[in-house]
């Protein structure tokens, strides 16, 4: 009789097992972001006892795309994985993606309409919708009241004052530094993906741009650009060759009064603050230093390896698509703008510091150049690193950075 | 007769292959093979994987031969050459030179020199790194005693590639000692008893014994250098990227980039068999240079 009922419990829970649908998953989230998106898959597989997602993440960057890309062409790929929207055009080219079509939208009570539009509109290509987004991240400004506070450059609201114009900034800096302080920190060492960002933020705040119709192509506004920020590293505002965790450990250890970075290391300061004595630390929209607001921008999307997969799985995948776009107020706490409509409107987003001091970043977000050279990893980044950055570190002229950065890309578009 | 005689041969050319069988097979299939493929790709314009494939001729080679980026990863990997082979088979024939005096300490410094060979690029790039970095590293020290400033030397467009060939060297060179270890204990003691006779000193002993005896050995180190440093990619890739501004790239970390950045299989295989030529070329240069210099 034991015997016979242990027989039935082991068939019950193997019939379960059996009916479960598994969801390979890639992601690139090795952060404090990253943190909270396994609590999120965890929960998503409690909820759900008839899918069962298996997480694995890989290094970010180009690691991770050409690991992608080499699996996916042999049918070796995840049947989801998180992918940066600023690589869509290059991934679209080369027949990375499988569009969702119409049907499959629609089944899992998907809509277009419930998504930020500029984001649906990047990720379409030939009216065909190739991902869905999760989040908007950005390029912000982070800092340190404390030091603000001393040496007079905090408003009564509590944010920095004096800082919409260059000459205001630059004077800031030089306020810090007179007051024994480092005035600011950013990734500045030939790997830096964050010198890239303030570019295309700064640039896109004087209007310009690196592409011109199928070239590239970049004017005076990139030359001034550099020029900024090599200017930061020549007066000593900032340090030169100074990586990527050194960055944030110059900000962290509440001796710098800025620091450039994307909104994925809000965790971070969240959680040294909860911790430990930490300084009074704020985050805001980068300030408008030239003739219009702007911000470089990115998207975390989830999408589908081109190939074969079973209806039933693409359901599976659809259903967790939905749940992580419903559920991404949890997101939000990783620093990140949600993609979904309805959670950003939710009062418990509007709520949710510091979130709430950026998000009007959304409206003036500048994305990557529609390009198949553009996106995270891709050969702008590249000749990002090898041209701008060596120049803000006082190695080039910015003028032949600048012209060295779109040498070599338009040697690229072969 | 005749009949059992060819029975036989046929038998020992039966047994000869089947013997030769596995280790033929297996070099068809992971040597040859992608060799061929690798040349005919060079002749498409295709993708790394899948995607369609165009035939377009030697059209890659004209691009390549038109290609500043790719003569510009030549002249970096030369350098490097330059900067490598000849002080890495130098060094290793004075650290050989210097450890086989040595009686009771010898094989623990043979192993300390030895070390370094054994770890795996990945570290080795680490250490130096730290060892370089430009606000905590232990050589800036040194740098600020001589330049009075730090220096990034591998984000500076002049230290990068002569830094890289230091390091090179350094977890190198034990290997080449080895060698040149090899090469001088198989010269006969009686030559340098019967030089003793004749009254020669260290010198005259080093020319015209231990030179010309060990000249075999160095030809080998030599030319194991060239096409090893020729093939410069781990440390480069690691500890540079190709920058700043390209005054690092060397070949294998273009053709990496054509083939994993910009999924290009066509150019990138183009790049490969250039550089097999490359190699082709300078080791047989090398060689008939070697063997010039032995005759006279």
């Amino acid at each position: 009789m034991y015997k016979k009922l242990c027989g039935l419990v082991l068939f019950s829970l193997l019939s379960v097992a059996l009916a479960q649908t598994e969801v390979i998953w890639w992601d690139f989230l090795g952060g404090g972001d990253g943190v909270r998106m396994r609590a999120m898959i965890e929960e998503f597989n409690q909820s759900h006892p008839d899918i069962q997602i298996t997480p694995t993440t890989l290094e970010w960057g180009e690691t991770y795309y050409t690991r992608v890309q080499t699996a996916a062409a042999v049918g070796q790929g995840p049947d989801i994985m998180t992918y940066h929207l600023s690589r869509y055009p290059l991934a679209v080219e080369q027949g990375v993606l499988r569009p969702f079509s119409e049907d499959e939208l629609a089944s899992a009570g998907i809509s277009r309409d419930t998504f930020t539009s500029s984001l649906i509109e990047a990720a379409t290509f030939d009216d065909q919708l190739y991902g869905i987004p999760l989040d908007i991240h950005a390029l912000i400004l982070y800092y340190n009241r404390d030091i603000l506070r001393e040496v007079g450059l905090l408003a009564e609201d509590g944010t920095p004052q004096g800082i919409d114009s260059l000459e205001g900034f630059n004077a800031a800096l030089q306020t810090v530094s007179e007051a024994g302080y480092l005035p600011l920190s950013f990734q500045t060492d030939n790997q830096s993906a964050t010198v890239w960002r303030i570019f295309m933020t700064y640039l896109n705040q004087q209007g310009g741009s690196v592409v011109d119709g199928e070239e590239i192509a970049a004017g005076e506004a990139a030359v001034q650009t550099v020029e900024m920020m090599a200017n930061w590293v020549e007066q000593g505002y900032a340090r030169s060759n100074v990586e990527y965790e050194a960055s944030v450990a110059l900000f962290a250890s509440g001796d710098t009064a800025f620091h450039y970075n994307g909104v994925w290391e809000v965790p971070t300061f969240t959680d040294l603050a909860e911790e430990e004595d930490f300084f009074d630390w704020g985050a805001m929209v980068v300030p408008a230093l030239f003739d219009q607001p702007a911000t470089w921008a990115d998207s975390h999307t989830f999408a589908i390896p081109a190939g074969d997969i079973s209806d039933e799985k693409l359901a599976a995948v659809l259903e967790v698509i939905a749940w992580m776009n419903e559920n991404s107020l949890q997101w939000a706490g990783a620093g990140h703008v949600p993609a979904y409509l309805p959670v950003v409107e939710s009062e418990a987003y509007q709520s949710l510091e510091p979130n709430a001091t950026y998000a009007e970043l959304i409206n003036n977000a500048a994305y990557d150049p529609n390009s198949p050279l553009a996106g995270v990893a891709g050969p702008m980044y590249a000749a990002s690193a090898n041209f701008i950055a060596p120049s803000v570190n006082g190695q080039l002229p910015p003028n032949q950075a600048v012209q060295g950065f779109v040498e070599e890309l338009n040697a690229q578009m072969r | 007769m005749t009949s059992g005689r060819q029975k036989r041969k046929w038998r020992m050319w039966r047994n000869a292959f089947v013997l030769v069988a596995p280790f033929t097979l297996l070099y068809l299939l992971f040597f040859i093979y992608p060799t061929w493929r690798v040349l005919q790709l060079s002749l498409y314009d295709a993708q790394l994987i899948g995607g369609e494939q165009t035939f377009i001729g030697l059209e890659n080679y004209r691009d390549i031969w038109e290609d500043p980026l790719f003569w510009r990863s030549v002249r970096n990997t030369l350098y490097f050459v330059l900067l490598t082979v000849i002080p890495n088979t130098a060094l290793g024939l004075v650290f050989a030179l210097m450890v086989v005096r040595l009686k009771r300490l010898r094989s623990m410094v043979l192993a300390a020199f030895f070390l370094p060979y054994i770890l795996p690029v990945s570290v080795v790039t680490l250490i130096f790194q730290w060892i370089f970095d430009s606000q905590f590293g232990v050589a800036q020290i040194a740098f600020q005693t001589f330049f009075d400033e730090n220096i990034a030397v591998f984000a500076n467009p002049n230290w990068a590639m002569p830094m890289i060939a230091f390091v090179t060297i350094w977890w190198t060179v034990g290997f080449n000692m080895l060698l040149f270890i090899a090469g001088l204990q198989g010269i006969g003691k009686d030559y340098y008893d019967a030089a003793d006779l004749d009254g020669a000193n260290n010198l005259q002993k080093f020319l015209y014994i231990t030179w010309p005896l060990l000249w075999p050995i160095t030809t080998l180190v030599l030319t194991l250098q060239l096409i090893l440093q020729l093939k410069i990619f781990d440390q480069v890739f690691l500890l540079t990227g190709g920058g700043p501004f390209n005054s690092t790239i060397v070949v294998l970390l273009y053709m990496y980039r054509q083939a994993f950045t910009r999924f290009d299989g066509g150019y990138s295989s183009t790049i490969a068999v250039a550089l097999f030529v490359l190699i082709l070329v300078a080791a047989i240069f090398q060689v008939r240079v070697l063997r010039s210099g032995r005759s006279t």
